[in-house]
Parts: C-alpha cells; sequence; structure tokens
C-alpha cells in the first residue's frame, strides 16, 4: 500500500482545514504497524482514507491496486468487502444480530455459500475464543467480548488488511492485552496486515512499526524491536 | 441476502416490528372488512331487487312518471295486444299503480296501491296471500315498514279512499292478509298491495296496467305500443348513480385508512434512517453498496407488508367468516331507504379486488419504505460511523 504526497482538508468556517498534510508513506506485507498521535492529529482521518471511506483532497493512495481517490461508490465498497477489515473503539456490532451473525455478515456480502460460510466463521469465533456465545446478542456481552467479536467479524473475511481505530479505548488492561495478542498472533499465523490508529502505550508497546503523527504531517516513522 | 439480511432486522427488532406489523394488518382487515360490505350490499341490492321488482325487464306505460305524482292518477295504458298471450300464460305480469288514502286506525295517509294477479310467481312478492276476498274486505299486503308506519297488522281492516278513471271517489275496505317482510324498500314505503283485478274493478279500468314485468328477456321483443321498455341498466341506473356518490365516500376513507398505514410506516423508516445512521455507516463499511443499503431498507418495509397479509389472514379470517355466517346489522330499524338493510348481510369477499388491495397497498409500501431511505444515498460513511448530526 503506497500514500503518496496525500492530503487531505475540509471545510471549516470560512476557510479549509487541513488535517493531513503531504502524507508519503508505504506498507508492505504482514506489516503490524500503527498511526500514533495526540487527539486531532489525523490518525482517524488517515484511516478513513486508507480504508476508502473517506477520500484524499490531494495525492494518492494506492491500497492493493485501488486508487482511492478514483474509485467509484461501488468500487470502494468492493475494495472494503474483498480486502479490507475494520475495528472500531466502539465495536460498531449490528444490535438486532447475535454473535455469529454478526461474523457472518460480511461473509454474505462476498455471496459464500452457507456451509462455506458457517466454517469460516467458527473459525472466526475460534480465533478470538467466542465459540460458546453464537447466541449471544451484543446487549449481553461485555466490552472485550464484544470487540473481540468485532475483531471476528474483521477477520472471518482473511483480509488482506486490518484497519483498526482505537480498538482498546473502551477496554480495561486484561481485555486490552487480550486483544492485543489475539491481533497479534493471526498477524503471524495468516500474515494479515494490521494497521492501528492509537495513543494507547499497550497497543504502542505491541507494534512493530510506530508511525507518528502530529498536526497532520508525519513526524517520524520508527521500527520497534522486541514488540 | 438482502431478503436474509432484511428478515433479520425486522425479527431482531422484535416488538417494535410486531407493532408496525399489526397497525398495518388492522388497516388491511378495515379495508377489506369495508370493501366486502359495500360489494355484499350491492350483489344483494342487485339480486333483491331483479327478484322482487325487475325480473327479465318491465315495460312502463309511457304515462308513468316515477319521479311526478301528479301523473300517477293516469299512469296506465292497455295491456299490448302482443302481450296478451303472455299475460295469460303468467309471463307477463301486470300490475297497475293509484295513489289513494288510507285510514288506518283512524288516522289519513297517503299511500300507492299497487294491483298485482294474485297468482303471479315471475316475482318473489308474496301475492298469494291477495287470493280471495270476493266477499268481504279485499285483502292487502304490506310491508313491515309500512306495518310499522300504519301500526296495521294481519288480519287488521282499514278504508281505502281512490279515484276511478271518471274521477269519482271510491271506497275499498281491505284487511291486511299478510305483512312481508321486503327487503326492497321502494316496495314497502307507503305502499299496498292487493289483487289486480280489484283494483281494476274499483278504478272501472279494465285490461290497462302502468307496468308490465317480464319474465324472460326475450320478452322485450313484445311490441308494447303505449309502453316503453326498461332495461336492466335503466332500471339500475338509480343504484348505480347511488354507487358512485357512495363510492367517492368510501374511496376517501379509503385513501385516508390507506395513507395513515403509509405515514405510520414512513414515520418509522425515517426514524430508522435517523437512529439506524451508525448502523448503515457500518454496513456500508463492512463493503455493502449505497443501493444494497437502499434496497435493504425498502424491503424491510415491503416484508412488513408482507407479514401484515399473513397476519391479516390469520387475525382476519375468524372476523371474516363471522360476517359471511352470521351477517352484519346495522343498528336499530335503520335501513337508509336502501335495498336489503333492514336485515344481516350476509357479507361476500370479492378476492379481485381484495387481491388490488393486498397488491396496491404492497405496492404503495414499498414506495412509501423507499422514499426516506433514498437519503442514505447521500449519507457520509465516516460520520454516520460517528452516528453523527451530519451523517
Amino acid at each position: 500500500m503506497t500514500i503518496t504526497n496525500m492530503s487531505k482538508s475540509f471545510p471549516s468556517g470560512e476557510g479549509d482545514f487541513l488535517a493531513l498534510n503531504k502524507i508519503d508513506l508505504v506498507f508492505g506485507k504482514g506489516e503490524f504497524a500503527g498511526i500514533v498521535g495526540p487527539s486531532g492529529s489525523g490518525k482517524t482521518t488517515l484511516l478513513n482514507v486508507i480504508g476508502s471511506l473517506d477520500t484524499p483532497s490531494s495525492g494518492e493512495v494506492d491500497v492493493l491496486g485501488y486508487k482511492v481517490s478514483q474509485l467509484s461508490q461501488n468500487q470502494s465498497s468492493e475494495l472494503r468487502s474483498r480486502h479490507l477489515g475494520f475495528i472500531f473503539q466502539t465495536y460498531n456490532l449490528l444490535p438486532v444480530y447475535n454473535v455469529y451473525e454478526n461474523v457472518e455478515f460480511p461473509l454474505l456480502l462476498l455471496k459464500l455459500s452457507g456451509p462455506e460460510r458457517d466454517k469460516m466463521v467458527r473459525d472466526a469465533l475460534e480465533w478470538v475464543g467466542l465459540t460458546d456465545k453464537l447466541k449471544s446478542r451484543p446487549a449481553q456481552l461485555s466490552g472485550g467480548q464484544c470487540q473481540r467479536v468485532a475483531i471476528a467479524r474483521a477477520m472471518v473475511k482473511k483480509p488482506a488488511l486490518v484497519l483498526a481505530d482505537e480498538p482498546t479505548a473502551n477496554l480495561d488492561t486484561e481485555n486490552s492485552l487480550h486483544i492485543l495478542e489475539t491481533m497479534k498472533s493471526i498477524n503471524s499465523s495468516l500474515g494479515t496486515s494490521f494497521i492501528f490508529a492509537t495513543h494507547d502505550d499497550k497497543v504502542i508497546k505491541y507494534l512493530r512499526r510506530v508511525i507518528r503523527l502530529v498536526d497532520g504531517e508525519v513526524v517520524s516513522d520508527d521500527l520497534q524491536t522486541g514488540a | 441476502m438482502i431478503f436474509k439480511l432484511a428478515l433479520r432486522n425486522i425479527v431482531g427488532n422484535g416488538w417494535r416490528s410486531l407493532i408496525n406489523i399489526f397497525i398495518i394488518a388492522a388497516v388491511l382487515i378495515s379495508l377489506i372488512w369495508m370493501e366486502a360490505m359495500w360489494y355484499s350490499w350491492l350483489v344483494l341490492a342487485r339480486t333483491e331487487q331483479k327478484q322482487w321488482e325487475f325480473a327479465s325487464g318491465l315495460l312502463r306505460s309511457e304515462n308513468y312518471d316515477p319521479y311526478d305524482s301528479f301523473t300517477w292518477e293516469k299512469s296506465y295504458a292497455p295491456i299490448p295486444a302482443e302481450a296478451v298471450p303472455h299475460v295469460a300464460s303468467g309471463d307477463v305480469v301486470p300490475i297497475l299503480f293509484a295513489p289513494g288514502v288510507i285510514f288506518p286506525g283512524g288516522r289519513q295517509l297517503s299511500a300507492m296501491v299497487k294491483g298485482i294477479p294474485a297468482g303471479q310467481n315471475v316475482l318473489k312478492l308474496p301475492s298469494s296471500s291477495l287470493a280471495g276476498g270476493e266477499r268481504g274486505p279485499v285483502p292487502a299486503l304490506i310491508g313491515t315498514g309500512m306495518a310499522k308506519t300504519t301500526k296495521l297488522k294481519a288480519g287488521d281492516v282499514f278504508q281505502l279512499r281512490l279515484k276511478d278513471s271518471a274521477g269519482a271517489f271510491r271506497a275499498l275496505e281491505l284487511r291486511v292478509s299478510e305483512v312481508m317482510d321486503c327487503p326492497v324498500p321502494s316496495l314497502d314505503a307507503g305502499t299496498v298491495w292487493v289483487d289486480l283485478n280489484a283494483l281494476r274493478e274499483a278504478r272501472l279500468l279494465p285490461d290497462v296496467a302502468t307496468v308490465l314485468v317480464l319474465r324472460d328477456r326475450s320478452l322485450q321483443s313484445i311490441s308494447a305500443p303505449r309502453y316503453e321498455l326498461i332495461t336492466e341498466k335503466e332500471f339500475f341506473a338509480d343504484l348505480n348513480e347511488m354507487v358512485m356518490t357512495k363510492a367517492v365516500g368510501q374511496a376517501f376513507l379509503f385513501v385516508l385508512m390507506i395513507f395513515l398505514a403509509m405515514l405510520a410506516i414512513y414515520d418509522t423508516q425515517a426514524l430508522a434512517i435517523f437512529k439506524r445512521r451508525k448502523e448503515i455507516g457500518m454496513l456500508s463499511a463492512l463493503g455493502m453498496t449505497k443501493g444494497q443499503i437502499t434496497r435493504l431498507f425498502t424491503l424491510e418495509g415491503a416484508l412488513y407488508m408482507l407479514f401484515a397479509c399473513v397476519v391479516t389472514l390469520v387475525m382476519g379470517f375468524p372476523l371474516f367468516w363471522y360476517f359471511a355466517v352470521k351477517g352484519f346489522s346495522l343498528p336499530g330499524d335503520a335501513n337508509f331507504g336502501m335495498v336489503g338493510f333492514d336485515r344481516p348481510l350476509l357479507f361476500v369477499y370479492p378476492l379481485p379486488l381484495i387481491l388490488f388491495t393486498l397488491v396496491l397497498m404492497f405496492i404503495l409500501t414499498a414506495f412509501v419504505s423507499w422514499l426516506p431511505v433514498r437519503r442514505i444515498a447521500s449519507l457520509n460513511v465516516v460520520e454516520s460511523l460517528k452516528g453523527g448530526r451530519n451523517a
């Protein structure tokens, strides 16, 4: 994935607010990287552009061969449904679906057969240790369990890239560490790339690559040893 | 896939879905009930009027104008020569009208006296009770409405005064031979039926009639110079006109009920778009296209209608069955001057009309569900995910 001279601005009052300024980044396969920085530094905006939820104002973002700025709405949807997984701070599970159905949802979009879906859902729930909660609704789960469902949902189709926006912000230390371990293990075993947007030190400790963002600009891009 | 998801959403919405479905089902039941009542009454009105009054056609004296009471005294014409053998065989029933005054219980009331052959069997009118009376009072037949108005009952004797053809007043003593339960108000209200010969004799008018009722359509071709043929279309013109008038009122009620149901669906959908914008953002993030999301929400609305149809059949069946078997009665003695309204109306359910209603409701529901859902296309995914106001 390549980001070249990418800027993103939003209309604000009389002028424009520059959220990201001339970002240049390259991500390889199997990354476990984090975009870190204080609130308002542009982490989520960068993640949204990478995930084709938003478009850059200028520059180019190439995700798995898809040029984000040139994608139609349907092409963006295809990129997200086939190749990307999302994990959000607030889980964003579908409240009327149970755990199984939430995890199954991305597979329905891929029009996989019933038995195929069933196996993949059960595998994904096995990875996150929730095979005993298949029929539970999100409202019946703890925050940590909800986030594990969200991880299973992001991982179930074995995407090339998972984008996680503050995935531990609503979790206690124990749950945070459990989730990070889960993601790291998936990253190692399946080779899925993870890009986090975070300012949580617990997460940062796990990252192999830390990209620091301040006021919409990349101020450092370092590899961490021992992560 | 969209269908499966829509189904899941409806099931997942629990009691909210149930309320929606029951509201739509209640509207559907009301609409079907209204349609069935109206349709059943029309069928009944046509059938009864044909059986009691029209048979297969009428030849009406050209002197008779039902809307001009000043013509009634002279509203007769000789039986056409070509009709005479048919009258003799009983296939043509001559009826003579004569305005008169009756004196039941010392009161004085205007009445239309109608003479009909006692032995006729073309019309359902129980004219056989008019036979006899050669000695003593002339047998008279009145309807239940007339009996109530005049406070007469079977066996009562009362006086009738009318004019003969020379303009002289004649008086007859009548005895109520039967109070008939007649579903056609125009044959009951203000009407006294007597034997045709008795009336002709009293009026000094042999071999005349006001109307000739035909047993078969083939008799419509009889040459009747001083009569005009009243076809079925002309005979039911008044009824059809009334149907049209009532249909406008009914259509208004129909539209109003559908409008209320659609408003409920629109409101539910509009609220759903507002409340579920975070979910919409998530669906989009997971890879659903906006077209798919729009279809999902539209289908949800349409499925409410589908379930409502099922609930309508299950819930409505006992009600529909009850009105088909036991019938529907207007409160009190009200009949509003309409045929058959004085007795329980047994419902008939017109399948094409019911199907039309269901299909119309289904299409409208899908359309109304789609209207607010169009907004999804303009939603910003990032703002939706935040559940923000601008989403």
